[in-house]
């Protein structure tokens, strides 16, 4: 059945919100989730906070080596997650997506074997950390060079369309990528093949340290697909449930033979760009209070609060089960033990190459 | 037996596959209707549709990305950019995304892809339309790169690319295109990559090209033969991975060897395999390896062929490892 009528409207100037900062529900229509579904939603934005707290502290002992702080992002993810088919429907993400990918269930515990570049690493500790992936999933794994995963998930796209088989890509990115020229070429070529795309932009306002009045004359980047052909959503990304309505839609459209759009989320980052930035060189203390005034998570526990489902004890008792799984899946991650040096030379090419068994007898003979 | 060009080569290759694997599809600017620019998808739109010969924007980065994606989520598409001089937007995703991607999600993801690209001078093109550029994707770990130089080796090579489950880089010698005709046979073949093919043997030199050049090795080759000198033309036909066994079994036997290539000569591939050939038969050479390659400046409009190795050249060159 093709729907003919849609909620939303792209274009809007103002952000699309459906709960607003007191929790309350402020849309034109009536919420269809049921409380069950909501809970599920909080538990997804908390252990997405918590995993970026603990991120941090594997950091400072010295078992990682980079952490992308996520904190502030987490309504965005977990819309986007409630949103897509988990193992069906495909994810290009990028460096920056804990809590999007633990809630489509990326195990936690290949998260963090990721982080730690540990045996359990399905990516076989070939990247730095944050950069997962995950076949069982359809997770793209994360590529350092900004968008440079956008025409592959177009591609992938478009190959969805050519075989039929009723799949969604979903590409995430920073504000930072829609600069780049391997952005636009993508979008371009999504609308002109009308590929069952959805682009998410996390725009959090700064690329690093550069802050987005200064990479765009555009007031809003959903306003960039006008250009290409499709709709482009402007919505508060520190609301979850805004999140999940309009990522719904632009994916259903998607799947329905509609084509591309374009959604940018509203999002404020509290940490620096990554453990390696000082992000007080380029913006106040009080911007980033500010923001954190709008925090996803207690604006969602005042509107839970409100429809009776949640209390700060149990809130608290969600923050103590979820810390425990982390913590298990943590040990279980480096339990698993370091990633061995000689694997270095799997996994190049699908054929022996005589190169690579020369210098992997080099390396054999140091260690 | 057909006799076939090289372009008609590549596009019984590629209908030959299209028909045999449905996941084959050709992409790329002016490939539909148009038949690509030198006519060597002519016919395949008409054959396939427009689902599997795909006219896509003027964009090399989405290209190459969109094939990316289109071979990680099971399709087989063959990427054709119009000249090798234009792959450079494309470069990042060739680079970061194809030649990485089986690597850096530790043998999840695969990018079983081949992008075709026209190479080389001797056009009438100036630098934008007469490059070799493979030594930009020979020195990327997780790409495959060939070079046929005849009609045959362009048919089987390009076949096998097809099937490989890895990124090929494809380069065709332009100015061969229609240049060189030969008997193929009409039944169904594909040649391995990684082996070179000794196209003349002999026992004084060895002359090691591939691609455009080894028109101009075999012709000196003639010329040496003249002068009494037995000359061996070894066609590496692929770069990555390369066939160092046949190539040593060669200048083993001669004791002397020149690389001749069109890119010019820093860091050049004809770098690596001279390197490698002093490396492990130092004792074994009556003479140096020398390099015999392209100018290390742009490629100029004017002289568009001397630019490139000229028979004069590689016999200068062999004289030289003939006086050593």
């Amino acid at each position: 059945m093709i729907k003919d009528t849609w909620r939303f409207e792209p274009f809007s100037e103002e952000p699309i919100r459906l709960i607003d900062e007191e929790g309350r529900w402020v849309a034109d229509f009536d919420l269809d989730l049921k409380d069950e579904e909501l809970l599920e939603l909080y538990r997804h934005l908390v252990r997405g906070r918590l995993l970026d707290e603990r991120y941090q502290i594997i950091l400072r002992q010295g078992k990682t080596s980079f952490v992308a702080p996520s904190a502030g992002h987490e309504a965005a993810q977990a819309g986007l997650a409630k949103a897509v088919r988990p193992g069906f429907d495909w994810l290009f993400p990028y460096y920056r997506d804990k809590t999007l990918l633990a809630a489509i269930g990326y195990p936690v515990e290949l998260l963090y074997a990721q982080m730690l570049a540990t045996r359990l690493d399905p990516n076989k500790g070939r990247q730095m950390p944050e950069h997962p992936g995950l076949k069982e999933l359809n997770v793209f794994t994360v590529a350092s060079p900004i968008a440079s995963h956008v025409p592959p998930a177009v591609g992938a796209a478009i190959s969805m369309k050519i075989q039929g088989t009723g799949q969604v890509v979903v590409t995430t990115f920073g504000d930072g990528a829609t600069s780049e020229g391997d952005w636009h070429a993508a979008l371009n070529f999504a609308g002109a093949q009308g590929a069952p795309i959805v682009f998410a932009a996390e725009n959090n306002r700064y690329a690093i340290s550069v802050n987005f009045e200064k990479q765009s004359g555009s007031p809003r980047i959903a306003d960039k697909a006008h250009a290409y052909g499709f709709p482009g959503y402007h919505v508060d990304g520190m609301d979850v449930l805004a999140s999940l309505y309009v990522a719904r839609e632009a994916v259903e459209r998607a799947r329905q033979g509609l084509g591309p759009s374009l959604v940018e989320f509203l999002v404020y980052r509290y940490g620096p760009h990554s453990s390696a930035d000082d992000d007080r060189v380029y913006r106040s203390r009080e911007e980033v209070e500010f923001w954190r005034k709008k925090d996803p998570i207690l604006r969602f526990e005042r509107f839970l609060e409100k429809k009776g489902l949640w209390t700060p004890e149990e809130g608290e008792k969600i923050r103590e089960t979820i810390k425990a799984d982390l913590l298990a899946a943590e040990e279980k991650a480096e339990a698993a033990g370091p990633v061995p040096p000689e694997w270095m030379f799997d996994d190049l090419y699908s054929t022996p190459y005589w190169l690579l068994e020369e210098q992997r007898q080099i390396l054999l003979a140091e260690l | 037996m057909a006799t076939l060009n090289i372009v008609q080569a590549v596009k019984r290759a590629l209908d030959e596959e299209m028909a045999r694997d449905e996941r084959v599809v050709v992409l790329g600017e002016d490939v539909g209707k148009r038949g690509g620019v030198f006519l060597a998808t002519e016919g395949l739109y008409q054959k396939y549709g427009p689902d599997r010969v795909i006219d896509t924007p003027l964009a090399e980065a989405a290209i190459i990305g969109a094939a990316v994606g289109m071979a990680t989520h099971g399709l087989r598409p063959v990427a054709e950019i119009q000249f090798a001089d234009y792959v450079f937007p494309g470069f990042d995703q060739l680079v970061s995304q194809a030649a990485k991607l089986r690597y850096r999600s530790g043998g999840q993801f695969a990018a079983p892809m081949v992008v075709r690209m026209p190479s080389g001078g001797g056009v009438k093109g100036g630098h934008h339309h007469s490059q070799s550029p493979e030594a930009y994707f020979t020195h990327t770990a997780g790409l495959k790169v060939v070079v046929p130089s005849t009609p045959t080796d362009t048919l089987g090579l390009l076949k096998t690319a097809i099937r490989d489950d890895d990124p090929v880089v494809f380069m065709e010698p332009k100015r061969l295109y229609r240049a060189i005709k030969e008997e193929v046979p009409d039944e169904e073949f594909t040649i391995p990559l990684g082996q070179a093919r000794v196209r003349r043997e002999g026992k004084d030199i060895t002359l090691i090209a591939y691609g455009g050049p080894t028109v101009e090795a075999l012709q000196a080759a003639d010329e040496l033969a003249k002068a009494g000198v037995s000359a061996e033309v070894v066609d590496l036909r692929s770069l990555v991975p390369w066939d160092k066994e046949t190539v040593l079994n060669s200048v083993a036997k001669t004791g002397r060897a020149l690389v001749i290539a069109e890119a010019p000569r820093t860091a050049s591939f004809a770098s690596e395999v001279a390197a490698t050939v002093m490396e492990e038969l130092l004792d074994q050479l009556l003479a140096p390896v020398y390099r015999v390659t392209g100018f290390d400046t742009p490629y100029p409009y004017v002289p568009d062929r001397q630019y490139m190795p000229t028979v004069t050249r590689i016999l200068n060159f062999a004289k030289k490892a003939l006086d050593y």
